[in-house]
């Protein structure tokens, strides 16, 4: 019995689409990827404001304090005391002044003497923090030199 | 003569593929997984030295405007004043705040404009988002023909915190 001959093809895809598309979504991708709001905390619920209005220029020197309380997974308070959040550590806000000593020490070993007077702190504080837990932070940052404070907000597009 | 024959014959190297589409896949599952999506936030800023007396000199300066928020005991907003001027505590109280403080700047060209300052002193207990409505009426106000905020004062000054007596 005669076979017929035959040579095996193997089928290549074509991979140009599916590459185009994949740098689509890279650059996709790295584009909205934002790396400068890495400070901010998930656990804050920032007020919002219509004039809240990202800043022209980005600051340099920038200290990020973020003020919140512990909330569960529906967003309810757990503990009616305001917290400074620090990575995993929550610190009293009264208790915040160490922490601020400290910065003070590393801004002006960074920058100069005057390192903490040219650095602005910003506070990213949760809707329902008690203002006055505000007023004792700067008035803490105010003891160890901080002069400049922006308040954060999140825009509101009405 | 007789031209030989060139014997070279033209090969085609073909570039690995899978390498880069490995490095691709890593890349974007990377980028995929770390991607947050963050409203957008502004700020507003705040000068506050300590203690810093005003320096001597001949020009006489506008006293600061004082804008009262006097809060309920559950932190909701009691009542906002500016001066001896009740606004009442609705949701429409920072509009009138804002028209207040857009009267008192009047023209554009008010060249007390650029010293005016505001001090916010609010209760203790206050919610934030108060003041940061109280801050945003005295700042500016969005154009409706442009959508561009306008500024009204740049200055705003928090006053001492008015601590809960003790007991």
């Amino acid at each position: 019995m005669r076979y017929k001959k035959t040579s095996s093809t193997v089928l290549e895809p074509d991979m140009t689409p599916m590459i185009d598309v994949v740098f689509q979504l890279i650059a996709f991708f790295m584009l909205v990827t934002n790396f400068e709001q890495t400070q901010a905390d998930e656990r804050v619920k920032l007020p919002s404001d219509q004039l809240a209005r990202p800043p022209e220029t980005s600051r340099d020197k920038v200290l990020v304090v973020n003020i919140g309380f512990n909330r569960d997974k529906d967003g309810e308070k757990t503990d009616p005391e305001a917290y400074v959040f620090q990575g995993d550590d929550m610190i009293r806000v009264l208790d915040y002044g160490r922490q601020l000593r400290e910065e003070k020490r590393v801004a002006q070993a960074l920058y100069g003497p005057e390192g903490n007077r040219e650095m602005s702190i910003e506070i990213r504080a949760d809707a329902e923090t008690p203002t006055g837990m505000i007023q004792e932070l700067i008035k803490l940052a105010q003891e160890n030199g901080f002069e400049k404070f922006s308040l954060r907000a999140k825009q509101l597009v009405k | 003569m007789r031209p030989r024959a060139s014997r070279i014959t033209a090969t085609k190297i073909e570039a690995q593929m899978a390498p880069m589409i490995d490095v691709v896949f890593q890349l974007l599952i990377f980028f995929m997984l770390t991607l947050k999506i963050i409203p957008v936030e502004g700020d507003f800023n705040i000068n506050m030295p300590l203690g810093k007396q005003a320096q001597e000199s001949n020009e006489i300066k506008p006293p600061p405007i004082k804008v009262r928020l006097i809060a309920n005991t559950d932190g909701t907003l009691a009542s906002l004043q500016m001066g001896q001027r009740q606004l009442g505590n609705d949701y429409l109280a920072f509009d009138r705040l804002n028209a207040e403080i857009g009267k008192l700047i009047g023209r554009r060209d008010n060249p007390f404009a650029d010293e005016l300052e505001v001090e916010i002193d609010a209760d203790y207990n206050l919610h934030y988002r108060h003041v940061i409505a109280a801050v945003s009426a005295c700042t500016g106000y969005i154009s409706p023909q442009t959508g561009k905020p306008v500024r009204y004062v740049e200055k705003v000054k928090f006053a001492p915190p008015r601590r809960p007596a003790a007991g």
